[in-house]
């Protein structure tokens, strides 16, 4: 059972850096598992609370949001907001009982396909791990 | 006013690229089960005249009021359906493009798993294509003239032909002197003519040139702006200046690679030096090693070039035509010495190159398959220990004089640009061209354009070629006048907006201000970006972002997760 | 033997025949070995008879060629794999057929008794790491048996106590390293190895670990996979000592030396700069440099097993041209760091006469002199 579960992932992108990375790993053509479906954004900073919950509430196992590293936003300060954002939504989410580690907030640069293929990879493994979304079989009651 | 979407979608095969992982036909069939579609279709080539034509007939045929197109990057293509469609009449705004290229068959090998996400892809986007409603195109005013980073070859010759086309150009240069690389040169190749006379009269136009400003000493700090109105910093020794352009050629061409990154090649030894320097001894006319005239001079290719180990995986273009340039002018100088090329491969392209190797190899240059593996000392002279690899037989080659044929490497400040431009940077440090075939020189930045060598090692004519396509690229937006701008701005919904200003205080560029009179927010949207820090930061939700909202995005999220 | 599978798994493909690795092997100067042809076979023929290649035996293991090759191929695995193949097949020389046979019954390739292991202490006291220290100190065979290389064990033991160190060793549980069995192709003796020693090793509970031995050193650092342990080598150890001024080195070497560095320190880990900075730490020690020094150190050709096998070209050691070069720079003692650089090279002065000009030493002995009388 655990090795058939393939998770299901929402990825949210911001234009300029991590869906561009994500690109390049694409003309790179570097190789990563299936399991991330990508949301392009303008920027990570438009990235609303409820993008994120929504989909777990809706059953995806994990919301990775990629965005460009600290310095280097298209729009100056799209990221910290970001990152000021997801660390208060992760603080409600482990209130609520939830592990909070199916949100992943990481910065990836345009130039950085492999880091993209990486982090795909990495999340997708660790959510193997975690196993399905419990909200999944919550609601399938 | 909104009618009822009606959806076409159109699956792409892209020649193989697609089709080979995803099956599309199946793709395709899917779509045709999704709420608002009306007609799904796969094809060979969307991009193509034939298969934009193909929208534009079912736009017209089906009555289509939104297009999804399941291709490439919309990075790549999206301006080209959104210009089709426009062409038939559908706003632009209500094209959308599912990435199934980049990000699904490029990257995923088991085809039932791709085909499976394509679809999901694909469903997502048409989820949010029905949610879609047309927005306004609007431009801008270009601000005529460029800006040109670095005063080598590329940088010259694209700023002459800005300025001859009449727009004003600020040519920035990091050193005292115009030329780069070019300069420290003796001779070209294959045709042996003095660099000096090439560059002369090139330096000579570009100082004289009533539209090129010239900065030296000095760099670019700070970049601020898009495509049509650039504000550029420029920092010399005479203190800071703003320039305002409309668009940037940057050519700040290559370093060599440093040969004491491979010890093992005795840099170290003074009868050991690099190509560059060898150019100096050709100007100079001097070969002399210890006073005396050299018997053996030795050439070894690829040094630094082709070799993983230093993090250079490429090969460098140039090398094997100026070592055949150097050791033909050494065996001229020096007839009776033994002139002798160690090599892997002997790469040639270019006009004329070929026959100058043979020409060289005619003249008593000594062609010796086999890199160099070593190089010590033995007295004054130095010994190369290699293969040769058709006899296969070790050698260890005593000689008076190497000269290392050292590669090209992007240059070591490469980084600053990069992130002061937002400029990405290819796996081999190099900045990166929006397209390999199509865009060899335009940028991920709108506006900024790539000559030369710090998009890549190339030659004289291909850096010339290069700096001539990136003067005509920059000169579109100049000739044109007006630039399109964002059209997907952030509105407010004034019954929603409690004017609380939050807006205000997150945005970057001063878009949102408090309207005193009404107590609500109202967005400039001359001066909106589009990012959606203001709609995302709104406690009232009155703020959307256009082309971004959250009926569109969640729209996705149940379509990707239900 | 088929071509194909070993090609694919050695990824050879990367191979574009430039010649560095034969280019740069010091042993195809002297012998029919050329390691790049025989990889051009691999690539192009289905079948290569092994046996017909008696000089795979010849490769020291010195790891020039994957220094060298600029397409990060692996061209000494290649000799590695193939001897593999005729070790399985039980066609391989007598003398490394007695090495291993001495390592799996002895735990040591010279088959000396297991029991006589801790010989070297000379009956002083030494801990056993089993009751747990914070440095183990493995010794590997040649330090434990060889009476050439004995008093540099010794010499390391009296170093660690004068600074104070909580070291212990695994006495006579000890057994090989398995570094040279590994390169003499006995791929299964060695996991075998690697099993038993890692548990050892990883029942003492120790943060750090030293070698006396930089073979025994590449083979814990690289192929153990001991996570969590700082597996070092004595000069790295002695030279930080040195450094934060627990180890005092009173006395006046007053020498010309020159140091050779051994290719599973130098090349292959890249411990260029330790052994240097001991040596200068020798008040009254004169460094001179040969030319090939460094990334360009010429081996002696006492790796990849070659301790237990002639090789085809006996005539010709690259020791012999080693300690030239030593002698070449004026040097009175060629400093070593390396038990077997030190036994092939020691000979080769011998063979050479040149023991009047040139002797042969382990840095540890020069610390040893400097430290002055027990």
């Amino acid at each position: 059972m655990a090795d058939s579960f393939e998770p299901k992932i929402v990825a949210f992108l911001c234009n300029w850096c991590a869906y561009t990375g994500a690109d390049l790993a694409g003309t790179s053509r570097i190789q990563y598992p299936p399991n991330v479906r990508i949301i392009r954004l303008m920027c990570s900073g438009s990235v609303d609370s409820t993008y994120v919950l929504k989909p777990l509430l809706d059953g995806a196992d994990g919301v990775l949001i990629g965005g460009c590293h600290p310095g280097d936003c298209h729009y100056q300060s799209g990221n910290y907001k970001a990152r000021r954002r997801v660390v208060a939504l992760k603080e409600i989410l482990k209130s609520a009982g939830y592990d909070e580690d199916r949100v992943w907030l990481r910065w990836i640069s345009a130039s950085e396909g492999q880091l993209f293929a990486q982090t795909v990879t990495e999340m997708t493994n660790a959510i193997k791990e975690k196993g399905p979304n419990p909200m999944r079989q919550k609601w399938a009651v | 006013m909104e009618s009822k979407p009606r959806i076409g979608v159109y699956i792409c095969h892209c020649g193989v690229n697609i089709s080979a992982t995803v099956d599309v036909e199946q793709v395709a069939e899917f779509a045709a089960t999704l709420p608002n579609v009306v007609v799904s279709r796969d094809y060979l080539y969307m991009c193509s005249d034939p298969g934009q034509g193909l929208i534009q007939e079912d736009i017209e045929t089906y009555d289509l009021n939104r297009v999804v197109v399941a291709s490439c990057s919309p990075r790549m293509h999206e301006p080209t359906f959104q210009g089709a469609a426009q062409q038939a009449g559908m706003n632009p705004y209500l094209v959308e493009m599912a990435n199934i290229r980049e990000q699904c068959s490029w990257v995923h090998s088991d085809r039932e798993r791709a085909t499976e996400k394509a679809k999901w892809l694909v469903a997502s986007v048409v989820a949010k294509a029905a949610e879609l409603s047309p927005l306004e195109e609007r431009e801008v005013d270009v601000t005529p003239g460029s800006v040109v980073v670095g005063g080598g070859v590329a940088g010259m010759a694209a700023a002459l032909d800005v300025a001859d086309a009449g727009f004003p150009v600020y040519l920035v240069e990091k050193s005292e002197r115009l030329g780069g690389r070019l300069a420290e040169l003796n001779r070209t190749f294959p045709t042996l003519e003095p660099v000096a006379d090439l560059i002369g009269p090139l330096i000579e136009r570009v100082q004289t040139h009533p539209a090129i400003t010239l900065f030296l000493n000095a760099q670019v700090t700070n970049v601020e702006g898009y495509v049509g109105n650039f504000k550029v910093k420029v920092t010399g020794q005479e203190g800071e200046r703003q320039v305002e352009v409309g668009s940037i050629i940057i050519a700040t061409g290559y370093d060599l690679f440093d040969p004491q990154r491979k010890p093992e090649l005795g840099y170290e030894y003074p009868n050991v030096i690099t190509s560059l320097e060898m150019e100096q001894r050709l100007f100079d006319g001097d070969l002399a090693v210890n006073g005396r005239e050299p018997q053996r001079v030795t050439f070894i290719q690829c040094v630094g070039s082709r070799d993983v180990q230093v993090g250079n995986p490429y090969c460098s273009r140039v090398c094997c035509m100026y070592t055949a340039k150097q050791a033909s002018l050494v065996k001229d100088i020096l007839p009776n010495a033994d002139v002798t090329v160690l090599y892997m491969d002997v790469r040639t392209f270019g006009k004329g190159a070929e026959e100058f190797y043979d020409e060289a190899r005619a003249k008593g240059v000594r062609y010796r398959k086999g890199n160099v593996s070593e190089i010590y000392r033995r007295g004054e002279r130095v010994v190369l220990s290699g293969e040769d690899t058709l006899l296969g037989q070790p050698f260890d080659w005593e000689t008076d004089l190497v000269v290392l044929a050292v590669g090209m490497e992007s240059r070591a400040d490469i980084s600053e640009l990069s992130t002061m431009l937002k400029l990405p940077r290819s796996a081999d440090g190099f900045f990166l061209e929006l397209h390999p075939k199509l865009r060899p020189v335009d940028t991920a930045v709108n506006g900024v354009f790539l000559a030369g060598c710090c998009q890549g090692p190339k030659d004289i004519p291909d850096t010339v070629a290069q700096a001539k396509a990136a003067a005509s690229s920059a000169l579109i937006p100049l000739l044109k006048g007006t630039v399109p701008v964002e059209s997907a701005t952030a509105v407010v919904d004034a019954d929603l907006c409690a004017g609380c200003g939050m807006c205000v205080d997150v945005c970057p560029y001063g878009a949102p201000a408090l309207d005193l009179l009404w107590g609500v927010s109202k967005i400039n949207a001359v001066l909106c970006k589009g990012c959606g820090a203001c709609a995302t930061a709104c406690p009232s939700k009155a703020i959307n972002l256009q082309h971004f909202t959250p009926e569109q995005i969640l729209a996705q999220v149940d379509a990707l997760v239900g | 033997m088929k071509t194909q599978a070993m090609t694919e798994q050695l990824e050879l493909y990367g191979c574009i025949q430039c010649g560095k690795c034969t280019g740069g092997c010091p042993v195809a100067r002297k012998t029919t070995l050329n390691i790049r042809s025989l990889i051009y076979y691999m690539l192009v023929e289905p079948e290569l008879k092994v046996d017909a290649h008696e000089e795979l035996w010849d490769c020291t293991s010195c790891f020039t060629c994957v220094e060298r090759c600029p397409k990060d191929v692996r061209p000494a695995e290649l000799i590695i794999a193939l001897r593999g193949q005729l070790v399985e097949g039980g066609r391989i020389p007598e003398t490394i057929g007695a090495a291993l046979m001495g390592t799996f019954r002895q735990g040591n390739p010279a088959g000396m008794a297991r029991e006589d292991r801790s010989a070297w202490t000379d009956s002083r006291e030494v801990k056993a790491a089993q009751d747990g220290c914070d440095l183990l100190y493995y010794i590997g065979c040649t330090p434990s048996y060889d009476i050439r290389a004995q008093p540099i064990t010794r010499a390391l033991a009296r170093a660690f106590t004068v600074a104070g160190l909580d070291f212990g060793t695994l006495g006579i549980e000890e057994s090989c390293c398995g570094n040279e069995i590994r390169r003499m192709g006995e791929e299964g003796l060695f996991e075998m190895l690697v099993e038993e020693n890692g548990e050892m090793i990883r029942a003492v509970g120790a943060s750090r670990m030293v070698t006396v031995s930089p073979h025994c050193f590449n083979t814990f650092k690289n192929e153990y996979g001991l996570d969590g342990i700082d597996v070092l080598h004595y000069t790295q150890l002695v030279a930080a000592l040195i450094e934060q001024g627990k180890l005092e080195l009173a006395n006046e070497v007053n020498k010309r030396v020159t140091y050779h560095d051994p290719c599973f320190l130098g090349k292959q880990n890249r411990v260029y700069d330790e052994p240097r900075a001991i040596l200068q730490a020798i008040p009254g020690v004169e460094l001179i440099e040969m030319d090939r020094n460094r990334e360009r150190s010429l081996c002696c050709e006492g790796g990849g097993g070659r301790m237990w096998a002639e090789g085809t070209n006996l005539e010709e050691r690259l020791a012999f041209q080693r300690v030239q070069e030593a002698a070449d720079t004026g040097a009175e003692i060629l400093a070593v760091a390396c038990p077997f650089c030190l036994l092939t090279l020691e000979d080769a002065v011998k063979v050479r006469g040149l023991e009047e000009q040139l002797r042969v030493m382990d840095i540890m002995e020069l610390v040893n002199l400097s430290l002055g009388e027990e």
